[in-house]
């Protein structure tokens, strides 16, 4: 896929890195709430500064990441202008998150956090969840490579000068979605072939680390002061 | 190099193969394979070799005829079938599960079930094996062609099969890249595994195999020993890999 690193996994050897994914989907979901209660500059500086811990601690590549926020923060200049601050920095926090937790998160990761969690629920069938979970991510990059790949190929061809864009959708849905179920087809065959069942071995996670507990802590203490200024 | 048993351990018997759309995939073949051989199977395009291959593992149900492992009929026990005959697909790079190499090698022992731990010594020895340890959280986008056919291997290996099928392994590989694969290839023989490789690159594999057989419109048209079979197989639309005078030890990318 284009090499973009934004909302990336990003491979590196850090705390965060490691951490539970268990415990990382807590802090997510108190941060999210946070950023969404954070009014005022007070809040926005006590989760800017967190967040911005976290951004150094993982160790992401931040000077590319800037580069690539660049259109992002000409929205975020609009939004700022028409909206003011309050959503602007709400924004930002949300955008601070969402890079924290994609780049330092494996997509294993995230489908074995949802499939533990899935599991105490009757009638979930989690191991489905996951694989159907774990596919999506496998199909997704495909499409869009293929995407590209018809793309270019119909533009050597000079589908540009095709004005008609009913006609243009037409010839780009139907065979790349032709294309699409055929490779879904074969991934059938091949998960098959490797006697792919339902009854199998269980993700199993490694002893969760104090400091992630501690990190959590600090992601709660965070919100007990932005409820308390809010 | 071939230690043939009397019985065979696979059997293919007067099997077609109709596709819903009514093509004649493959037409009443019969095929033996025993134990440590290294078979080739060469065709044009659309011969039915990978439908014939197709039906040994029971991927695809045969419209008539059935395929035998050690005398029972393999759609008795799929999952053993699956197990002790491994396919490595045609274009199997578009056919990672994985996010990482590991975990592509670890789909098929999870699939039997085992515990983690075994789980993972397999998928080591297997990575081992390939030599593709150094690369094993990474994700398989980021290999090279060759590597990439070479974790489709480990993939199908992590699952200890008897019997390994390739369906067209040299497809889009540069030079470097069809030496690995063929290192690999030859290697899994010596190692005592049983070989089926579906191609029509006969030039760079021939000399290792020890039987031909060539399909033609969905029917096994020559089966033998490769000096016999190589002087038919141009009628069957296959090209002659031999020049004048030359000898089929010399069919070979490895040096
Ligand atoms: N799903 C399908 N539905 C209908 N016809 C099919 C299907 N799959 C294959 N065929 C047809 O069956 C015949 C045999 O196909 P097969 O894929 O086995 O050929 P092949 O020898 O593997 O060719 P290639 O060298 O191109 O891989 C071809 O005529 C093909 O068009
Ligand atoms: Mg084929």
């Amino acid at each position: 896929m284009a090499q973009v690193t934004f909302f990336h996994y990003i491979h590196q050897e850090t705390v965060l890195h490691r951490m539970d994914g268990r415990l990382k989907l807590g802090c997510l979901f108190v941060l999210t709430f946070s950023a969404t209660l954070a009014s005022g500059w007070l809040s926005f500086l006590i989760l800017l500064s967190l967040l911005s811990c976290g951004l150094v601690v993982s160790k992401l590549p931040l000077v590319t990441l800037m580069k690539e926020m660049k259109l992002l923060a000409v929205m975020l200049i609009i939004v700022f202008l028409t909206n003011g601050f309050h959503f602007a920095s709400r924004l930002i926090l949300m955008m601070l998150i969402s890079v924290l937790m994609s780049g330092t998160t494996s997509l294993t990761t995230v489908k074995n956090t949802i499939e533990w969690y899935l599991r105490p629920i009757p009638f979930i069938p989690e191991v489905r969840i996951a694989t159907m979970i774990n596919l999506t991510f496998v199909l997704i990059p495909m499409i869009f490579d293929n995407y590209l790949e018809m793309t270019d190929a119909q533009k050597a061809r000079c589908v540009t000068l095709r004005k008609n864009p009913i006609r243009r959708i037409k010839w780009l849905v139907f065979p790349l979605l032709s294309r699409t179920l055929r490779r879904a087809d074969e991934l059938i065959y091949a998960m098959e072939a490797r006697c792919y069942s339902e009854t199998r071995t269980r993700a199993t996670f490694k002893p969760t680390h104090r400091l992630d507990w501690l990190i959590l802590a600090l992601c709660l203490l965070a919100l007990i002061l932005v409820a308390w200024y809010a | 190099m071939i230690s043939m048993s009397h019985h065979p351990i696979l059997e293919v018997k007067n099997l077609s193969h109709v596709f819903p759309n009514g093509t004649m995939g493959v037409h009443h073949v019969n095929l033996q394979v025993y134990k440590g051989e290294f078979i080739i199977i060469a065709g044009a395009n659309g011969s039915g070799k990978t439908a014939l291959i197709r039906h040994l593992n029971g991927l695809l149900k045969p419209t008539t005829g059935d395929v035998l492992m050690a005398g029972i009929s393999i759609s008795s026990n799929l999952i053993e079938a699956r197990k002790k005959i491994g396919l490595i697909f045609q274009d199997s790079d578009s056919q990672f599960v994985g996010q990482t190499v590991y975990e592509e090698v670890a789909f098929g022992p999870e699939n039997l079930n085992l515990p983690q731990a075994e789980v993972a010594q397999i998928v080591d020895e297997v990575l081992e094996v390939v030599r593709l340890s150094a690369v094993a959280n990474q994700s398989p986008h980021t290999l090279s062609g060759g590597q990439k056919r070479k974790l489709a291997v480990a993939g199908v290996l992590a699952m200890k099969p008897e019997i390994i099928m390739f369906d067209e392994p040299f497809t889009g590989l540069d030079y470097p890249g069809v030496v690995q694969v063929l290192q690999q290839l030859v290697a899994l023989h010596q190692a005592g595994s049983t070989i089926i490789l579906v191609t029509h690159e006969l030039e760079k594999v021939l000399a290792h195999a020890n039987r031909l057989i060539v399909m033609n419109q969905g029917q096994l048209v020559a089966d033998g020993r490769p000096e016999d079979v190589i002087k038919t197989v141009e009628k069957h639309a296959v090209r002659m890999p031999l020049q004048q005078g030359e000898r089929i030890e010399s069919l070979t990318w490895l040096k």
